[in-house]
């Protein structure tokens, strides 16, 4: 993993709200095709390094790179087009429109026609909005929603949103993709199912993060984990060894344990 | 093909209304079509955008008068007045959309309407160029190569306005743009995270919308020939606003039945009530509100549903659980 260059790199981010600090110094990277979890306990500042990365919102100091590249000062829209998408713990779909628009929604940094061409109808807008269906249809069935590319959004059930929110990231031709929480609120079943499908998002070469509360889902499925603590990175490792490291179980993992116990 | 022969035949149907009408009738079909024009627009920015904007006819004055003044005070040809209207119109839509856009819904409301009163206090003030509270009157359409436009050739002259903004804003409903700007208004933090630059598809919408009720108010400049304030008040957006929440908000057939409803009910109801026509609008409205928010395209979505249901198994399957498949 590591002799291939990282895909995002964070390096000393951190992020003031007032005269607190929710995340300080950290530095982490992402490479493509790795399945990477970034947990830690409540207000331990991963929805906040999260909201960075994602760019929702902007670091008080350090920087994110992408390819190389750094991300500061971009707005939000802009990373999508670079290849950064995101989903949402709660689900932000397009309410008014059908599961198949939603989805198309998520191709909007890939349109090769003008608003012009459009208006004048031309060949190529007619060709594109086709292809576009035809795409959209492939992450509708990836995610397996299939059945119901044409109904409205609001006929879904939670878990099937968090899927739809899924096929419209994967729209975007990501290169990174972070979920916030995916697991949460959905059933054991719908845990497996997500499981494997965010294996299948990896094997196409594209970079997973999650944020997660769920120790067992995450555990199962990172190849890579990295923990948080009061806004610091306290441990990275592989699942087995951030849950052997005496720092983590302290900070973390044996409240968890305690929890399921 | 298809397709363009449908625009064709519509085209052809509305122009040979018009030679089958009378003056009077013809007077009453172009302002219903002009009306139609400025509904198609207004559900675009409103009911697509999300954009709660009140100064759609101030655009639409906008044009009338900035055509008018074109070739009355400055005198330059026709093509000429017609491009600067435009330019004109593009260029305070800009000038409003790029601070307006900032703001959301209530603010945005009431940046836009504090504009449409400053239009019309700028009519009324304009001094000569205006005409002040007396508007611009005593002028006509210049021939059009050697040709004087006038009747119902005029007539058909709307129905090209009325079918291209519908051609226009159809397409672009349809298309990428369109599902921009209805992501933007139904979840901006998503559309964001999609890609989709909110306040960018926000300024583009607000600006092709107004410059199309521009573009009508140049039409509409030679309709009677005469512009003057009260025509561009506030009263008449709101109108605007009845027709697509009563036709279906958000969709191009309920800004057409919206506008024609509206429009043609005054012509029957004032023989009966008088002039207190808005007081029944303004009970319509409440009821729409209250009972049928999605209008009367609602109502004919459920009646067209009931009946497809009719049929056993043929219903809508309503979606439970996650699929195994």
């Amino acid at each position: 993993m590591a002799e291939a260059p990282a895909l995002l790199q964070v390096r000393r981010l951190t992020r003031r709200f007032g005269g607190l600090v929710a995340v300080s110094g950290l530095d982490m990277s992402v490479y493509p095709g790795e399945i990477l979890g970034l947990i830690g306990p409540n207000g331990a500042g991963k929805s906040t390094s999260f909201a960075m990365m994602a760019g929702a919102i902007e670091p008080s100091a350090g920087e994110i790179f992408f390819e190389g590249q750094s991300l500061s000062g971009l707005p939000t829209h802009a990373f999508a087009a670079r290849g950064i998408v995101r989903t949402f713990q709660h689900n932000k779909p397009f309410d008014s429109m059908s599961i198949e628009e939603n989805v198309m929604v998520g191709m909007h940094t890939h349109v090769p026609v003008s608003m012009w061409q459009v208006v004048l109808g031309t060949a190529q807008a007619k060709a594109h909005e086709k292809q576009a269906r035809e795409q959209a249809r492939h992450w509708i069935d990836f995610v397996g929603l299939g059945e119901y590319a044409h109904a409205d959004v609001q006929t879904l059930s939670f878990g099937q949103g968090r899927l739809l929110e899924i096929a419209r990231g994967l729209a975007a031709k990501p290169k990174l993709m972070l979920f916030d929480e995916p697991a949460a609120g959905l059933t054991a079943a719908e845990c497996l199912r997500l499981a494997d499908i965010i294996r299948g998002i990896a094997a196409q070469g594209i970079a997973v993060l999650l944020i997660e509360h769920d120790m067992p889902f995450l555990m199962a499925l990172a190849q890579r984990v990295v923990v948080l603590n009061f806004g610091e990175k306290i441990a990275e490792g592989t699942p087995t060894q951030v849950q052997a490291d005496p720092a983590v179980v302290a900070a973390y993992l044996g409240q968890v344990k305690v929890d399921h116990a | 093909m298809k397709r363009s022969g449908l625009w064709l035949l519509a085209l052809v149907l509305l122009s040979a209304l018009a030679f089958g009408l009378g003056s009077y009738q013809n007077d009453v079909y172009r302002k219903l079509l002009l009306w139609i024009t400025l509904a198609l627009g207004y559900n675009f920015l409103f009911g697509i955008a999300g954009q709660v904007a009140f100064s759609h006819f101030s655009f639409y004055g906008l044009g009338a008068y900035s055509v008018v003044i074109g070739i009355t005070y400055f005198g330059w040809p026709l093509p000429v007045a017609l491009l600067a209207s435009v330019v004109f119109c593009v260029a305070v839509a800009l000038a409003v959309a790029i601070p307006a856009t900032r703001l959301e819904g209530f603010y945005l409301a009431l940046a836009t309407l504090a504009f449409a009163q400053l239009f019309i206090v700028l009519l009324n003030e304009g001094g000569q160029i205006t005409g002040g509270t007396g508007g611009l009157a005593s002028y006509r359409l210049p021939d059009i190569a050697g040709y004087r436009i006038q009747g119902p050739a005029y007539t058909v002259v709307i129905v090209v306005l009325m079918l291209s903004t519908l051609a226009v804003l159809w397409r672009l409903d349809r298309s990428h743009f369109g599902r921009a700007c209805r992501a933007a208004r139904d979840n901006p933090e998503a559309a964001a995270a999609m890609g989709v630059d909110v306040r960018r598809t926000r300024i583009v919408a607000y600006t092709l919308t107004s410059a199309l009720a521009g573009l009508a108010g140049m039409v509409y400049a030679f309709v009677d020939n005469t512009v003057n304030p009260t025509i561009f008040g506030l009263e008449n957006v709101f109108l605007l606003l009845f027709m697509i929440i009563i036709g279906g908000i958000g969709r191009a057939a309920g800004a057409v039945v919206g506008a024609i409803l509206l429009y043609l009910l005054p012509f029957v109801l004032s023989p009966l009530i008088g002039h207190h026509h808005a007081l029944v609008f303004g009970l319509v409205m409440v009821l729409v509100v209250l009972f049928q928010p999605k209008g009367l395209m609602g109502l004919w979505d459920a009646w067209r549903d009931r009946s497809r249901s009719v049929a056993p198994g043929t219903g809508p399957v309503p979606a439970k659980g996650l699929p195994h498949g």
